[in-house]
């Protein structure tokens, strides 16, 4: 998670959504021509790969090392019934077969992963877009609020759930509040069926500010002259956002998306700190089922076959997000 | 002149490394030590006694390095798998069926050094045995006992626990206990356990399997979720990151309920930070009588270790009677070694209502309490799943029947 957000604050937003295009769309890296292979000498382009091989080295090192190597260890893990303390032995496919057809509860798992990522990432977006909006029109304390809506994405989310888990903890305050109010609700984290709205809060008062200064900056870099130019033709401030400020953000909106809904299947640290998967396995998502049957029930290789299974999954969701990105998201500011 | 000088210098630099190889000589022998810890009180008494080695054996160091309860059962295995163990393991007689393989059988030690191993509890001692040989010297064992707070009981007009008190008598006492918005009982994940043998239902078979989806053992189980679902008398606590015994001792220590089970190995975490006087008494008896289950740990040493002869002097020290003194007078233990544990009485104790009758009488009925080899899944499992019979969202007959599902799977 702090990997993907790390690259995002590197890379930058737009030219990330722009490389994200270019690997699908070849159209968008037309502008780039390649040169004439026969302009370039065969021992100008042998020493330039020498050059450039030196140039890879050291990020190439650490990729091999920190991400290939244990990927390809995963995958091969997966086709074992490694127990920590026993020699692995070679099972085939079978982890996988038990996963899809005979695991009691992986249905319910993946099912509650989906429940998550779809209700997360849209509260997410709208809280985050809705605030960024408000945020930008303000005339002062611009900085003061993003920084205030941003202070949670950089606190330990163990040490935000331990918090919150005594706010919603039965008879704590969020009891006492939905008490004094009169509201229908039940305690959240011993209801198994609202218990994944404990875990979605937690996750928005954590998360939403990363999106939220996305966002924010992205409506900053808007030319005036453009909005100026839709007041004078009488665009109301709504029209002004609907049809000029959405388009214009369009690319960091997906960017956006793409990576909360990558890191929304990935959930973990909130349900395991706040519900542990519970009550029962109301809350037990993809990430979490990893962890039990890796370190409660010692059986890594079926964590790793559930790793590949996720790993498939946010695969596809991004592919899919991909391609829909062309039906909406605008390069051409 | 310079030619004396060189010579002096020589004759210097020469003294001074022999001074450093010496130093490098005595240079004591490190052994690792990892140990599970709950709170900081409970790290300076393991402290206390891994620099007691270092008094009693110079040449060996002890490093102590501590991790919570649930990490440490997490930690060992992938240590273990990678090669990293530490010198010292410790191990709990539960979960001594699972990581045996990776322990080292001390007989060949015992018998070697004539270690006189009758001094420590029979029943731990088999606790701490797979097929016949020791895998760790106990520091401790304790049956599970009702602990309470006397002054909610004073305030209450309840009468206090007798050592034969019955279940019926303690569901009373837990009801008018319960008010303003405070608990008499708290429900556990595991707690259930004692209880149900009190009622005569048996949670392992014969054989040793599991024996959740036994009729006998579920009614047992929602005679207990009861207590938290319909009876209202113990709080219900939620599935999360944090132990259900660590949250019930601490709302215990709070006054936010009157009483809860644990072992004598949790007085040091409540001594000192209760502001009422605390009592103990057995399990209320069942059906069966009061039956309760007896547990405990100790050190062993690691089988890939390269220190294992510092590491066996080490682990007498960790178990031995100075260490044992300290442990039981500190309230972490009640002793391993049967000539100790008036220390736990005497000092750990001495303001602890019915301590001694309350143990005795448990010590008497209590059964070691026999696990299965995979018990950290049965524990994670209901940690998980229990609340759901607790806050009434399931039967306890169906969580069992998950649990026995999961862990089999």
């Amino acid at each position: 998670m702090s990997i993907a957000r790390d690259r995002a604050v590197a890379i930058g937003a737009r030219s990330a959504a722009n490389e994200l295009l270019a690997v699908t769309d070849p159209s968008a890296g037309a502008s780039r021509k390649p040169r004439p292979a026969a302009a370039v000498g065969y021992s100008r382009r042998r020493q330039d790969a020498h050059a450039a091989i030196w140039f890879l080295l050291p990020s190439l090192t650490g990729l091999t090392l920190f991400l290939i190597v244990p990927l390809a260890a995963s995958l091969a893990l997966s086709f074992t019934n490694w127990q920590l303390l026993a020699d692995p032995k070679f099972v085939g496919i079978s982890n996988y077969v038990r996963l899809l057809t005979f695991d009691p509860t992986f249905y319910r798992i993946l099912g509650n992963t989906v429940l998550y990522t779809f209700e997360y990432l849209t509260l997410n977006i709208i809280l985050s877009l809705g605030m960024a909006v408000w945020i930008s029109s303000l005339s002062w304390g611009k900085t003061l609020f993003r920084l205030v809506f941003f202070l949670p994405t950089f606190t330990p989310l163990i040490g935000v759930s331990l918090v919150w888990l005594l706010i919603f903890t039965p008879e704590g305050l969020m009891d006492w509040l939905v008490a004094s109010l009169h509201l229908p609700i039940p305690n959240l984290v011993t209801d198994p069926n609202w218990a994944m709205q404990a875990v979605i809060i937690v996750s928005l008062w954590a998360g939403f500010g990363y999106n939220l200064l996305l966002f924010g900056a992205a409506l900053e870099s808007i030319p005036q002259s453009y909005l100026d130019a839709a007041a004078i033709d009488g665009a109301s401030a709504w029209q002004r956002f609907w049809s000029i400020k959405l388009w214009l953000i369009s690319p960091t909106l997906f960017f956006g998306m793409v990576m909360t809904a990558i890191t929304a299947l990935q959930v973990f640290d909130q349900v395991y700190a706040l519900t542990r998967g519970g009550p029962g396995n109301a809350t037990a998502t993809l990430g979490f089922a990893i962890y039990n049957s890796g370190f409660t029930t010692y059986k890594m290789g079926y964590a790793a076959s559930i790793s590949w299974v996720l790993f498939v999954i946010i695969m596809a969701l991004t592919l899919v997000q991909l391609r829909l990105q062309r039906k909406w998201v605008h390069y051409d500011a | 002149m310079t030619t004396q000088r060189l010579l002096a210098t020589l004759a210097l630099s020469a003294s001074l490394f022999a001074i450093a190889s010496t130093t490098q000589a005595q240079e004591p022998t490190e052994v690792s030590w990892l140990m599970w810890s709950s709170s900081d009180e409970q790290t300076a008494a393991w402290q206390y006694v891994a620099d007691l080695v270092n008094k009693q054996h110079p040449d060996i160091k002890v490093q102590l390095q501590t991790t919570n309860w649930a990490d440490y059962w997490t930690k060992l295995p992938t240590l273990a798998a990678s090669g990293q163990l530490p010198d010292i393991v410790s191990l709990q007689s539960l979960r001594a069926p699972g990581f045996a393989q990776i322990m080292e059988p001390l007989d060949p030690y015992i018998e070697e050094t004539g270690f006189d191993i009758d001094a420590f509890d029979q029943s731990i001692i088999n606790g701490l045995s797979m097929d016949g040989s020791v895998f760790a010297l106990p520091y401790d064992f304790g049956p599970y006992v009702v602990y309470y707070n006397k002054d909610r009981f004073d305030e209450a007009g309840v009468p206090l626990p007798t050592v034969d008190w019955t279940y019926e008598e303690f569901l009373s006492a837990a009801r008018a206990l319960t008010k303003d918005g405070k608990y008499g009982f708290a429900v556990t994940a595991m707690g259930y356990i004692p209880f149900a043998l009190s009622d005569g239902a048996e949670y392992l078979t014969e054989d040793g399997e599991l024996n959740l989806d036994d009729p006998k053992l579920q009614a047992a189980f929602q005679k207990y979720a009861d207590l938290a679902a319909k009876e209202k008398v113990a709080p219900v606590i939620a599935a999360s990151g944090t132990m259900s015994t660590q949250i019930a001792s601490g709302r215990f220590q709070s006054g936010d309920v009157a009483m809860f089970t644990t072992g004598p190995w949790e007085l040091i975490n409540q001594k000192n930070k209760t502001d009422f006087t605390i009592g103990l008494a057995p399990i209320p008896a069942g059906k069966a009588g009061s039956i309760t289950t007896s547990a405990g740990s100790g050190f062993g040493i690691a089988k890939d270790s390269d220190k294992k002869d510092e590491a066996w002097k080490a682990i007498q020290v960790l178990t031995g009677p100075e260490a044992e003194q300290y442990l039981a007078s500190a309230g972490r233990a009640f002793t391993g070694r049967i000539a100790e544990q008036k220390y736990w009485y005497e000092n750990a104790a001495t303001d602890v209502v019915n301590a001694r009758p309350a143990l005795e009488a448990a010590l008497a009925n209590a059964v070691p309490f026999r696990t299965t080899p995979n018990w950290n899944s049965v524990e994670m499992l209901s940690e998980q799943y229990a609340p759901l019979a607790y806050s009434g969202a399931e039967s306890g007959a169906e969580v069992m029947d998950t649990i026995s599902t999961l862990v089999e799977e």
